[in-house]
């Protein structure tokens, strides 16, 4: 935020006072013992429109952001909090109490946004005024003696007074100056043009004021018309994006189930190639997701490649590959010879890299009692000092580990799980070691309980859906506020006065003397110096070309 | 004194236009809600949809567990029961009991009982549905792509979702989340008597 009005402050300082000196102990400080509720809550208005307050504001507001990244917040990491109350657990209820795990969603957070929010309109409101005000209001009268103003040359010329004044004048319009000339009546004060120049910079300032609103309205129109969403899919799956088929949906407040674009995603092929040989072996060198979407329900197929930071646009809605994976395709049948599962399940890999990966079965319907394995599935299977590890993270060598359990998975009485833990409270262990599987393997669960065999593997992406209707506005807002920033840094507001007086060089009563004087009323950028001197020589100029005989058939004004 | 005032009422301006604002982004909010809507006693996740506020339910041709080819619009005519769930999914194992106990009972009665298999694959949902006594067909939903039919206009937030439709295929109750006996008989009750 810029405050040019404080170079305007005006002898009394109200200007200024506006925004920018508005502090206690300053001009504003309310005498107490003359000051009703009215007053106070004017000064207080005052003091939350000041840019100072804003500036406190806006601190504030980055500040409040900062534990929203340090610290695992509900809405995107409910897991990593309880994370944080068993490793922290006195300090984390107190954290919780502040709201520093939801700190977008936070009292405190809301409102640091709309004082914010409050103090921007205050300021921008009467700012506007005033704009229209001095974009109506003529430049003032040129003050009689115009060589004591900061920059003043003086010349003579044959052209008498009011030729003089109108050549210049015409010579400070075609630059765009603002004119304003004595009145008819007003004969007494002699012949003088003022001119004043610069109106964009507080043009300038205002963009960038409502520039920086519009930010805070699209932020807050993403917040509650956005939507954020994750799925994993499987190569092969398809998913519509409606809320039952995401795995993770974190809606904004006017969000409704209806209000999601009605594309489908299909992972027909997913591809990850590694860096097979030096320093930087097993490093991903590509990704590429083929997936084939629709628009709506029925619509015709398209198809597209997903890469990272290669997002599929689509109902206004961003899709973005974030993470891939393996699942295994385990069968199994059960005591009694029925097939009660045949899928790929997705295994997640953990930070050991190579992606060793583990997973859970549930095998929910199996008879006579209900089926569970723990597994480890290695891309490239290596056995390091008995240890099942992956060299390698494309699937050279894939097999499994898998421990097989029986009895209850806790399934039936209505509680939802995570499809990536087991509860082994309600079952017991079949297989005392874990079972290492090589494709098309099997294993014959002890009792007769049935078989599983690991039928191959598939990969998945995890893809993550954002649709933020505040994304556009925000970045044109982004690209306003800096345009009217370096609008009111680069602009000069400045004046420009010539007067012309009777009486030539040497007291000679023919012609006149010209007195140009200019000044900047904010010279924060410099150069003013420079463009004086070139309107002066300019206008020097023009007299001398128009006092210069006229040959004949020239109009009187060639050369202009 | 005078830009006192002024002061003010450019406060006042900005208080109004905010709350304007939030007038208009709140009534846009409500009028999203469907007063047509009552809940059905005693349940907090069953509503009931007052006949001329119906949504039609969306068409949709699906293949079933056993393979073979199923039309919605071969109900038309029935009150349909229909029930969102999968295998994977713990409330769906938990309303299934009931379920397959409802639909013997309300065979009687005309009431046809269909399944949507959300995310699931055939060997578990056939599992399950064994495993259950489910004696009703159910068409394989694995990309979720009846379910987005539906979710145009009811908010299905999940599974499980049982949709009740009325004889002219327009929705006339919803239980969202494990339904009850109670919930589903209250529904059936009031759309197979006489105003379905």
């Amino acid at each position: 935020m810029t405050d040019v009005r404080a170079a305007e402050a005006g002898p009394s300082g109200t200007p200024a006072a506006e925004r920018g000196q508005g502090a206690p102990g300053g001009q504003d400080r309310p005498d107490v013992s003359a000051y009703g509720l009215a007053d106070w809550l004017k000064w207080a208005w005052r003091q939350l429109t000041s840019m100072r307050i804003a500036l406190v504001l806006l601190f504030l507001l980055a500040l409040g952001s900062v534990p929203g990244s340090m610290l695992p917040q509900e809405g995107t990491n409910p897991a990593g909090v309880q994370q944080y109350y068993t490793a922290h657990p006195a300090l984390a209820p107190w954290l919780s109490r502040l709201g520093l795990f939801n700190v977008f969603g936070a009292p405190w957070f809301a409102a640091i946004y709309l004082l914010l929010f409050a103090s921007l309109v205050g300021c921008v409101v009467p700012r506007t005024f005033r704009l229209a005000g001095s974009a109506r209001t003529l430049p003032p009268r040129a003050p009689r003696h115009l060589t004591r103003l900061p920059r003043s040359a003086e010349y003579s010329t044959a052209l008498v007074p009011a030729q003089a004044v109108d050549v210049a004048a015409r010579v400070l319009a075609g630059h765009g100056f603002r004119l304003r000339r004595p009145a008819a009546d007003g004969g007494a004060d002699g012949d003088w043009v003022s001119a004043e120049k610069g109106y964009l910079r507080e043009a300038g300032n205002l963009l960038f004021h409502l520039a920086l609103l519009g930010v805070l309205v699209s932020v807050a129109l993403g917040g509650l018309f956005g939507y954020k969403a994750d799925r994993l899919l499987v190569q092969g799956d398809t998913f519509a994006d409606t809320q039952s088929a995401l795995d993770e949906f974190y809606p904004g407040r006017f969000v409704t189930a209806a209000d999601l674009g009605p594309f489908t995603v299909t992972l027909n092929q997913f591809e990850a190639s590694y860096i097979t040989s030096g320093a930087q072996r097993g490093q991903p060198s590509s990704f590429d997701a083929q997936i084939s979407y629709t628009t709506h329900p029925g619509g015709p197929a398209r198809t597209d490649n997903l890469e990272v930071n290669r997002p599929l646009s689509v109902d206004g809605a961003k899709v973005y590959l974030i993470g891939h994976g393996y699942a295994p395709v385990f069968k199994v049948t059960d005591a009694r010879g029925q097939v009660v599962y045949d899928q790929a399940t997705p295994f997640i890999s953990g930070s050991s890299g190579n992606f060793l990966s583990e997973g859970v079965v549930k095998v929910t319907d199996a008879q006579p009692e209900q089926l569970g394995f723990t597994g480890v599935f290695v891309p490239t299977a290596v056995e390091i000092n008995g240890i099942l590890q992956s060299a390698f993270p494309a699937a050279d060598n894939p097999a499994v580990s898998l421990i097989a359990y029986a009895g209850n998975l806790g399934l039936n009485n209505g509680v939802p799980q995570s499809v990536y833990q087991m509860d082994t409270a309600g079952m017991r262990q079949l297989t005392p070691q874990p079972q290492l599987l090589l494709p098309g393997q099997s294993l014959k669960l002890p009792g007769g309980q049935g078989t599983i065999t690991f039928t191959g593997y598939v990969p998945w992406v995890s893809l993550a859906i954002t649709h933020d209707p505040g994304q556009l506005p925000a970045l044109v807002c982004g690209i306003a506020a800096l345009g009217g920033l370096l609008l009111s840094f680069m602009v000069r507001r400045r004046r420009l006065f010539v007067r012309a007086r009777a009486g030539g060089k040497a007291g000679s009563p023919q012609g006149s003397t010209v007195q140009v004087g200019g000044l900047a009323r904010t010279d924060a950028s410099g150069g003013f110096e420079e463009e004086f001197a070139s309107l002066a020589a300019e206008l020097r100029a023009a007299h001398e070309r128009a006092a210069a005989p006229i040959p004949a058939g020239h109009s009187q004004h060639e050369g202009e | 004194m005078f830009k006192a005032k002024r002061r003010l009422v450019l406060l006042a301006g900005a208080a109004l236009a905010g709350v304007a604002l939030a007038v208009v982004l709140l009534s846009g909010w409500a009028s999203g809600g469907n007063s047509a809507v009552t809940d059905v006693a005693g349940s907090t996740n069953a509503v009931l949809y007052s006949a001329g506020h119906r949504p039609l339910a969306p068409d949709f041709t699906g293949t079933t567990l056993t393979g073979s080819r199923l039309s919605f619009s071969s109900y038309r005519g029935r009150v349909v029961v229909l029930n969102f769930w999968g295998s994977w999914c713990a409330p769906c194992r938990e309303e299934a009991p009931m379920l397959a106990v409802a639909a013997e009972q309300y065979r009687g009665a005309g009431v046809a009982f269909l399944g949507v298999d959300v995310r699931d694959t055939t060997a578990s949902a056939l599992a399950f549905v064994r495993n259950f006594g489910i004696p009703y067909p159910s068409v394989n939903d694995s990309g979720s792509v009846i379910t987005l039919d539906f979710t145009a206009v009811v908010p299905i937030a999940g599974t499980p979702t049982t949709l009740v439709i009325d004889r002219t295929g327009h929705i006339a109750g919803a239980v969202f989340g494990t339904a009850t006996y109670t919930e589903l008989s209250d529904i059936l009750a009031k759309v197979t008597g006489g105003n379905g």
